[in-house]
């Protein structure tokens, strides 16, 4: 991906600061425009209440995919392309479609001047990062010493332990019926307003191998579908004599390529393994463990404990991992949730113009986790908004409520989150709330 | 610890071809304080997500080759214990089956820690552009992140749980083959393999004892269970994964 970069784009950089407008609105800057009735509350956290701001909307990811001419279409051969997905397409780009702007859609040569940025970064990154790398690469011994040290653990006990008393993610939804429900989703109509950025950058891209990339889309294979490949492999007679061709003509698989097929055979012949000759991925190993020791015989540890010792150790790992994963996917939920309910408030604060009305008591929002809550009760402490540990999710949700009561004067501080807030305000909208 | 540094340990003890993979936190932190410094700087936002954008694109490469790459190896695995295992084969190839099984085995779970990683750098990123900025970004972009390939680790986390399976159908079997031949056997334990799983575990151990900026979005700990293997694991350790 790094490894061309034309000059190109850089043309477009000179383009760019010609144009007259800040063609990549900044969110505040735009919401300052947005004839709402009462801005003051848009200043320090805007979108949480507008409703026409619409984060998700216009996505050319989402649009692309229409275009895709094999996306979850069933298959004569009986499977399905699970998924396919273009590469090198926006996934995101800032919230810049609001209705009422003028400006929506005269950003695209500053998100292809971005681009240019952007890829130079990489390349430094990686750069870096392989030069550290080979300082960890170079020390062996200790390597060697890491691993027989390792395996004087007392795994045995250490692994019986395998209780997982990880807290499972508990996270309530207070009073909503179901969190699916309440999604965020704007209605589609929002989608309308047209945005070609995402195209722009796909042309500009500076990366040409990423062009192409996106000119093939990517696919994704199962199991299922790779058991499909083999068949049509041994009905040519094996992996060396098949060729890409007659494989996609067998396998009939709608939307697939030859170019998707000529690198899995690719793959396929390397991962063979055959006993009787050391090929595939044998042969990669041990050109590999020339560089790194294998482990050595002498600490006396039976070789199959040591398989399962790292087996076990990966294992752990996986259901950390998974753990993780839901934890995370259930926040996400909640912090959806949270928002919808901010907005909500947002529109009946609007409705009786008055902020006073009624604003949901904090604990409704995080009641399983305690920590959240506490700190959502800080405020009443008095001080606790100057706290230099106060928590984002306080601040979050302390901003949102307090915002209505913002004087205009106070934008700047507002605008930076990290700045906290007079402490009088947290009193009295708290004392309002309680 | 900051988080740029714990990605940085963690990049460092990861497979060297994985290495330019993950998250160029450092590049994007950069960005963000430029945001910050130059505030009226669309420029620098519109690099910021552009960068962003890349960034999730070249974990969906990465991730999806990978996968299709496990996908063929585990395959292949099957087909070769099922012909060697039938017939009585000599002990070494059974010891050998069992490396080959232990490996993938360890790729596929780092390659859902290489989600998890780059997922949570990219939580953080936002985070702090949301804390500069004062915007919203982080949710929205989050929302779009867990639909991305990279995140849809399921099929991974199947496969990892056959050769599980595999596994412990294969080693009572395998065990006394596998001490027998234990000269003959190619000890390719992949010691780079399981390095990289102890350092993932402790990085996540590490991740979860708190942020500096406890929010909702945040981790509870981890449990004390594995803090007590990861303790005995790190300790012996010449080079301080910490």
């Amino acid at each position: 991906m790094s490894s061309s970069l034309p000059v190109l784009p850089n043309t477009s950089e000179e383009k760019f600061p010609a144009l007259p407008d800040p063609q990549h609105v900044p969110l505040e800057r735009a919401i300052r425009r947005n004839p709402l009735p009462s801005q003051r509350p848009f200043f320090s956290s805007p979108s949480a209440f507008s409703p026409d701001l619409n984060f998700s909307s216009t996505l050319p990811h989402e649009r692309h995919t229409n275009n895709t001419p094999f996306v979850s279409r069933s298959l004569n051969a009986g499977v399905s392309l699970p998924s396919t997905y273009l590469s090198n397409m926006e996934i995101f780009q800032l919230p810049n479609n609001f209705p009422k702007d003028p400006t929506e859609i005269t950003w695209c040569p500053d998100s292809v001047q971005g681009m240019v940025n952007c890829s130079d970064g990489v390349i430094m990154g990686n750069n870096q990062i392989q030069n550290s790398s080979n300082k960890v690469s170079n020390d062996l011994n200790k390597q060697n010493e890491w691993w027989s040290d390792i395996m004087n653990v007392d795994w045995k006990e250490l692994l019986d332990d395998t209780t997982i008393s990880e807290s499972q993610p508990k996270v309530v939804y207070p009073s909503a019926p179901s969190s699916s429900n309440v999604s965020m989703q704007q209605p589609q109509t929002d989608q309308s307003v047209p945005c070609h950025s995402g195209e722009a950058c796909a042309v500009t891209s500076p990366s040409s191998s990423a062009a192409t990339a996106a000119a093939k889309p990517r696919m994704r294979w199962t199991p299922e579908l790779h058991e499909c490949f083999i068949n049509a492999v041994n009905q040519l007679g094996g992996s060396e004599k098949a060729t890409p061709k007659g494989v996609l003509n067998i396998m009939k698989v709608d939307g697939l390529t030859i170019y998707h097929v000529k690198s899995h055979l690719q793959k396929y012949r390397t991962a063979r393994y055959s006993p009787d000759s050391l090929e595939g991925m044998s042969e990669k190993k041990t050109t590999q463990s020339e560089e790194l020791p294998s482990l050595d015989l002498k600490t006396g540890v039976d070789f199959t404990e040591a398989l399962r010792l790292q087996m076990e150790v990966q294992k752990r790992l996986h259901e950390q991992l998974e753990i993780q994963r839901n934890l995370q996917l259930r926040i996400e939920e909640q912090g959806k949730y949270l928002q919808m309910m901010f907005e909500k408030q947002y529109k009946s604060t609007l409705d009786k113009i008055h902020c006073s009305s009624t604003v949901e008591k904090p604990t409704t929002i995080s009641s399983d986790q305690t920590h959240s809550t506490a700190k959502i009760e800080l405020p009443e402490a008095g001080n606790s908004s100057t706290d230099s540990k106060i928590t984002e999710g306080f601040r979050q949700v302390s901003n949102k409520w307090k915002m209505p009561e913002v004087e205009p004067s106070n934008e700047k501080e507002i605008n930076d989150l990290t700045s906290s807030l007079p402490p009088s305000k947290h009193s009295r909208i708290n004392n309002e709330d309680s | 610890m900051k988080f740029g540094k714990r990605l940085k340990r963690q990049i460092e003890e990861s497979l060297p071809e994985w290495r330019d993979k993950f998250l160029c936190y450092k590049d994007l932190k950069k960005l963000v304080k430029l945001i910050s410094a130059t505030q009226p700087s669309s420029k620098a936002e519109a690099e910021f997500i552009c960068l962003l954008n890349s960034e999730i694109d070249k974990f969906n490469a990465f991730f999806v080759d990978q996968e299709e790459e496990f996908i063929i190896r585990q395959m292949e695995l099957q087909e070769w214990i099922k012909r060697r295992v039938a017939a009585t084969s000599a002990a070494a190839e059974y010891a050998r089956i069992g490396t080959e099984m232990v490996n993938l085995h360890g790729e596929m779970v780092l390659l859902v820690n290489y989600s998890s990683v780059n997922y949570t750098g990219l939580a953080k990123i936002l985070k702090k552009y949301d804390k500069r900025t004062g915007g919203l970004l982080r949710l929205p972009f989050i929302e779009k992140v867990l639909e991305q390939p990279f995140f849809t680790t399921d099929l991974i986390s199947k496969l990892v749980k056959e050769c599980e399976s595999t596994m412990d159908s294969m080693f009572p079997a395998a065990a006394a083959a596998a001490t027998a031949a234990r000269e003959e056997a190619v000890m390719v334990v992949e010691q780079r393999v399981f390095r990289n799983a102890v350092a993932a575990l402790v990085t996540m151990r590490e991740l979860r004892r708190g942020s500096s900026t406890y929010g909702h979005f945040s981790l509870p700990p981890l449990s004390s269970p594995d803090a007590d293997l990861l303790q005995s694991l790190q300790l012996p350790s010449p080079i301080p994964i910490l």
